[in-house]
């Protein structure tokens, strides 16, 4: 769903970096670090990715349902939310709140074919049930905003919206789904980060376009430097490691 | 609406003291909030039983009142609770504030009485009635379902309060494929009526402008009973749109050939209406939805010049 960002209750929602970073007690006292929150939060994004791919929903489909997931571990813990079961939750929540609604045993069964590790083995009732505990969790607010379409609107501003921009920047987008940065920027910013990113690639001069822009650049330079770590750390994030997290649990 | 429904359930939280109505998604009780005492209307919701959790349309009637947080005219939404029935299923209360009437019963009882609702009356319901949409416009919100029957009332204050939010969404810019499928016909706009794939804000304002006319006739404007009957009887008074009227009509998908009407003047269906009020209604009746008066803009008009908006 999309309508009016700023009279919004996404905007009035977005948090601090440490409120983001903050691991629940529970987590912590399993053992849980800062580092195996981030990596089970990114994992579970590439869980919704893969299950959305199987099931064929919409991009803005994954985007809401891993914002609802990071939004769940603001508040809920991961030892009494299961993020394996959350993450399917949340796909299932945010298909019907984005009017593409996709039915329970779909999921339940692509789950099965995705991992045959018994601790992902999650029935319909399962999944019904932690879709009424995330909306509590969420205190149904459901409406999320992205950058994908500010991000369309800014690149045919900038006079970039040839092919080769647009699947560079959307693709750079989709990556920031892995992180938290939605819970912490509006969409707008972090799609301008996205084209600061593409446009320094493909050795593109933006300095006067974003100058007319009035925008804060230090802002625009930190999402954009906090993506490029991202991706720069990017191989460091191996299965034993997530595995190893995801064990303490 | 800080907690929900972990620490009470519905039914230890209220006790339901009547039925008060049947929705496609369940019943409504009005009930006491046994706290507080207060009065409330909740809705029950039926989860699916063919095991696909809370319905989307509930979840979209939900989050959309969560966002349209305060407005005096968009009915509040207290508190959402989730409870058990008594076969153990899952069910969900939406708690609204009371309202004691509607707008289609208000109009009933002129109806049954014989006398007409007063102008000043019609004027004030009007403006809430404009407002409210232009508010939920205001927040990219398409209501698509705008009908007496939603429109809440309190009889004492003549407070108006749009409800029923279960068929609205919130719209993107360039709005996209809409089902169209949704609307009571008689409220129905005509591009709705004719399949058009792209629509907006206007739809909303042809309801807004057919439930005018009815609270100063006390009648349905648009009486149809299928499409085509509801197309025709607008036609009979707009007169039968053609591409000067309302260029790309004949493009629209269910477009046919009709018979052809001259446009009727508009007081001849609503002769009561003093003129500033013809004038707005003809504006909100415009065949071209782009060309449709807004909401916001409807306010401003010269017809609520005289009405006096302080407690509105």
């Amino acid at each position: 769903m999309a309508a009016n960002f700023w009279a919004s209750s996404h905007y009035k929602h977005l948090l601090d970096q440490e409120e983001v970073d903050m691991v629940n007690p529970l987590d912590k006292e399993k053992g849980v670090t800062l580092e195996d929150f981030k990596l089970i939060k990114m994992h579970m994004s590439n869980y919704i990715l893969k299950l959305a791919q199987q099931v064929k929903v919409r991009q803005r489909v994954v985007a809401t349902a891993v914002t609802y997931m990071r939004r769940v571990y603001t508040r809920k813990s991961m030892t009494e939310y299961d993020p394996r079961l959350v993450a399917p939750a949340c796909l299932y929540l945010a298909s019907k709140a984005e009017e593409s609604t996709v039915q329970a045993r779909l999921l339940v069964f692509y789950i099965k074919k995705l991992y045959a590790d018994d601790k992902y083995r999650y029935e319909i009732k399962d999944i019904l049930e932690m879709e009424m505990k995330i909306l509590e969790a969420l205190n149904y607010y459901l409406v999320v905003f992205h950058p994908y379409r500010s991000l369309s609107g800014l690149l045919q501003d900038a006079g970039l919206n040839d092919l080769s921009m647009t699947q560079l920047t959307w693709g750079l987008v989709n990556d920031t789904y892995k992180m938290d940065l939605m819970l912490v920027h509006p969409p707008h910013q972090i799609a301008l980060a996205c084209i600061y990113i593409a446009s320094v690639l493909r050795e593109k001069d933006t300095t006067v376009w974003y100058e007319e822009l009035r925008v804060d650049m230090n802002v625009i330079k930190n999402i954009s430097m906090e993506i490029l770590d991202f991706y720069e750390n990017n191989r460091m994030f191996t299965d034993e490691r997530i595995n190893a997290a995801l064990q303490k649990l | 609406m800080e907690k929900i429904g972990v620490v009470l359930s519905a039914k230890e939280a209220f006790e339901k003291l009547e039925k008060v109505g049947e929705g496609t998604y369940g019943k409504v009780y009005r009930a006491r909030e046994k706290a507080t005492g207060k009065i409330v209307a909740l809705k029950k919701t039926r989860l699916h039983e063919d095991d696909e959790g809370v319905p989307p349309t509930t979840l979209r009637e939900v989050s959309i009142l969560r966002m349209l947080s305060r407005d005096p005219h968009v009915v509040r939404l207290l508190d959402v609770k989730q409870g058990q029935n008594k076969e153990g299923k899952t069910v969900l209360y939406l708690v609204f504030e009371y309202m004691d009437t509607d707008l289609k019963k208000f109009i009933r009882t002129f109806r049954q009485t014989g006398q007409n609702i007063p102008p000043p009356v019609i004027k004030g319901l009007m403006y809430q009635l404009c407002k409210g949409v232009a508010f939920c416009h205001g927040h990219g919100i398409l209501h698509r379902d705008l009908k007496p029957h939603n429109l809440l009332m309190d009889r004492k204050t003549m407070m108006l309060k749009i409800a029923d939010l279960g068929l609205a969404r919130a719209f993107t810019v360039p709005l996209k494929k809409y089902t169209h499928e949704i609307l009571t016909l008689w409220y129905r706009a005509p591009e709705v009526l004719l399949g058009a794939t792209h629509y907006s804000m206007a739809v909303d304002i042809w309801s807004v402008a057919c439930i005018f006319a009815e609270l100063v006739t006390k009648q349905a404007l648009f009486p149809g009973d299928s499409e085509l009957q509801q197309l025709l009887h607008i036609f009979r008074l707009l007169g039968t749109p053609n591409e000067d009227m309302w260029p790309g009509v004949s493009k629209l998908m269910n477009w046919h050939e009709y018979p052809q009407w001259s446009p009727q003047s508009l007081s001849k269906a609503v002769p009561t209406l003093e003129e500033a009020g013809l004038d707005l209604l003809a504006q909100m009746l415009q065949y071209e939805p782009a060309k449709r008066i807004s909401a916001k803009k409807a306010m401003e008009h010269p017809y609520f010049d005289d009405l006096d908006k302080t407690n509105l």
